[in-house]
């Protein structure tokens, strides 16, 4: 048994000519399906609406050759430097740093963080993009809820961004509520919506509830768009309020903050408020989440994404348990959304189609799921990521599809792969001493 | 038999998978303190009754008791609440969670103090020390003796006054299944426990248990205390000498 699986992997790492031919044979021909179509023949509408097309196989041939000479590429990059060897490669020097580097990231990148404003004070892009790299940090936390700890795959996300987006605009267009009541109203409505999703999803699993999820983010965008009197369709929620500090407007007028502090108004005050609101946010989403991940609920949910059986024979109401997931990350979805609206000033379905569920999701699984850091990292290279490479204009899909596939097959896991215990041995004193007799004899 | 109500008495229970009729009425009784064992053959039916004691499957027809108590209505997470544990079969730990969560999961549904908890846990270190040396291991990296062990640990740290043990010695090496067994026999000598296994390997379970009760095709079709089982012939024939031992 034992000796099986190494020799797989020797074969396989030693694999010869014939099977590098035979996996880019494959691919190259998959590819020549794909691209026949929409490479090899164009089509256009002629002069007189008739349909005019043309071949181009040429161009169809440069392609299936790309991808045959590109895969036989992969495969022995693979080969040379594919996790299996990864140990060999990476000497215990740098290890060490790495390890270094791993405990003191986080508190680096937040200190970092918290000081984002007051070094590019006058820099108005940066603190733009940082909010928007901020703003998919706690989406990416609130999903990992649900799809790194409880493992429930969800491609909808964007309907409880949406759903608290929507709460908040029309609650304070209509009625002219402030932000911080609507706040927790719009984390309560997503929670409910995310527990409606959960209950008919309640016994589906993988891609059947990726699928329904799916669905459940395409529905609640397709009603915005059709609920005229409510949402106001296509043309969205305009003139939602700006947040303000607690009462006080953050505007040019004589009971603004500037004014009230005695300082000189600057349009910055509200974008620096506006960054340390999400930042709050998003820290609140974080320090939640770690404090459930200790509490049997948090452990609970970890378990039924191990092994949903073992949970029932444990006692775990698992009907509870995952409605408590999306319920969690829903509320948290809701929050992101409602302070989207607030930055925005303007919401539209727009806003909230099926991308932003795939853009979350891509953050949260190449992040590591279940890892905070992780996912933070994630959202920071791929947000980041896409405004660095905006002057490619049509190469940045091709760079980021690219980077996304690299990291799967290095780091299948995600950037940070690891994951950190919860329940220590710490208050009999018994245990750790006879541990440590044991370890030693 | 003894007159005393059983812990757990099973009666003419029926269980199925869709059209499949999996259980045909079964009779079992288990005495406070006893260790039963069920044998049989793949597919007559073992795992289905200790399923359906958790109430996955639902009983068709028939009932459980314990204590006394009608439970086969009760819904299946809240069965682990009056104190019955399961060590499913095929161990079925968590494997991306450390030895130490493990255990803890099997604490989290019964309320139980810190202290209780804590004495639980020194029990189950002292049965298999092997698991105090890993407790800050993930699950997925112990071997599979280990992982048994973890399995029945975890359903221990609920406190149970009934276990029930599907398959432990399932995959495991003759020496490490031995190890298992001993674990379950001083478990019901000096704390008690009432133990329900469920075996192919008929010779370790039947020399380890009180009483056994023998299953083919959905019906207990022999019953008796291990050592008379053991003896019958048909036993032998087709659970000990047909090529499994040891």
């Amino acid at each position: 048994m034992t000796a099986t699986p190494h020799e797989t992997t020797s074969a396989s790492r030693t694999a010869g000519i014939p099977f590098l031919l035979k996996t880019a044979c494959i691919n190259a021909l998959i590819a020549l399906v794909l691209f026949s179509l929409m490479v090899g023949i164009r089509t256009e509408a002629g002069s007189d609406g008739q349909l005019t097309y043309w071949t181009r196989f040429g161009d169809l041939a440069s392609l299936v050759a790309a991808v045959f000479g590109g895969s036989i590429v992969i495969e022995l990059l693979r080969q040379w430097i594919g996790p299996t060897g990864a140990e060999k490669l990476v000497p215990p020097a740098v290890q060490r740093g790495a390890s270094f580097v791993g405990r003191y990231l986080a508190p680096a990148l937040l200190i970092f963080t918290l000081l984002v404003p007051v070094i590019f004070y006058n820099q108005r892009y940066i603190l733009d993009l940082a909010i928007l790299v901020l703003t998919y940090v706690m989406l990416g936390w609130g999903l990992n809820v649900v799809v790194g700890l409880a493992g429930l795959l969800d491609l909808g996300y964007v309907a409880f961004y949406a759903v608290g987006a929507y709460s908040y605009g029309l609650l304070a267009t209509n009625f002219g509520w402030s932000f911080w009541i609507c706040l927790p109203l719009a984390g309560i409505l997503a929670a409910f919506w995310g527990v409606l999703l959960g209950f008919p999803v309640l016994r589906l699993r993988g891609d059947y509830l990726a699928i329904v999820t799916l669905a459940f983010g395409e529905i609640i965008r397709l009603v915005i768009i059709n609920w005229q009197d409510l949402t106001g369709g296509p043309n969205g929620v305009s003139g939602i309020p700006r947040p303000s500090f607690f009462g006080i407007p953050l505007d040019n007028s004589d009971d603004g903050l500037a004014a009230k502090l005695g300082i000189e108004y600057s349009p910055t005050h509200r974008i620096v408020f506006l960054f340390y609101l999400i930042l709050a946010l998003a820290l609140l989403t974080n320090w939640v989440t770690i404090r459930l991940r200790r509490l049997p609920i948090g452990r609970a949910w970890e378990a039924l994404r191990e092994d949903e059986v073992a949970c029932r024979a444990l006692g775990i109401n698992t009907t509870t348990t995952k409605l408590t997931a999306f319920a969690t990350g829903a509320m948290f979805g809701g929050f992101a959304g409602a302070f989207f609206a607030t930055r925005q000033g303007f919401i539209s379905p727009e806003s909230f189609t099926f991308q932003e569920s795939a853009l979350v999701l891509a953050i949260v699984v190449l992040g590591g799921m279940g890892s905070q850091l992780g996912v933070a990292l994630a959202a920071l290279a791929m947000i980041g990521g896409f405004e660095l490479f905006r002057s490619l204009e049509t190469y940045r899909m091709l760079v980021f599809g690219m980077a996304m596939v690299l990291i799967m097959i290095w780091r299948p896991r995600g950037i940070i792969g690891h994951r950190a215990p919860t329940v220590y041995l710490t208050k009999a004193q018994a245990i750790s001493s006879d541990l440590v007799k044991e370890g030693h004899g | 038999m003894t007159s005393a109500t059983p812990l757990l008495a099973i009666r003419s229970l029926r269980a199925a998978y869709g059209k499949i009729e999996a259980l045909k009425g079964v009779d079992v009784e288990i005495n406070p303190g006893e260790i039963v064992a069920l044998i049989g053959a793949n597919g007559a039916g073992k795992s289905t009754l200790m399923m359906t004691i958790f109430g996955k499957p639902r009983a068709r027809s028939g009932q459980i008791l314990y204590e006394g108590r009608d439970i086969t209505g009760v819904p299946t997470h809240q069965i682990a609440h009056l104190r019955i544990a399961q060590s499913p079969e095929g161990r079925r730990i968590f494997p991306r969670m450390s030895v130490a969560e493990n255990l803890q999961m099997g604490a989290d549904a019964t309320a139980c103090t810190d202290a209780e908890r804590e004495a639980t846990l020194e029990r189950v270190f002292t049965l298999f020390p092997r698991l105090k040396e890993r407790y800050a291991q993930r699950g997925g990296t112990l071997s599979g003796g280990e992982q048994q062990m973890l399995a029945i640990g975890r359903a221990l740290m609920s406190r149970p006054r009934l276990l029930l043990l599907d398959e432990p010695s399932l995959g495991l090496a003759p020496l490490i299944a031995r190890q298992i067994f001993d674990a379950i026999r001083t478990l019901n000598r000096q704390d008690g426990l009432t133990v329900l296994i469920v075996e192919q390997n008929a010779n370790h379970a039947l020399k380890l248990a009180h009483r056994g009760y023998v299953m083919v095709n959905g019906l207990i079709t022999l019953a008796g205390t291990g050592a008379e089982l053991l003896q019958r012939p048909e036993i032998r024939a087709a659970y000990l000498e047909g090529g499994r031992h040891g």
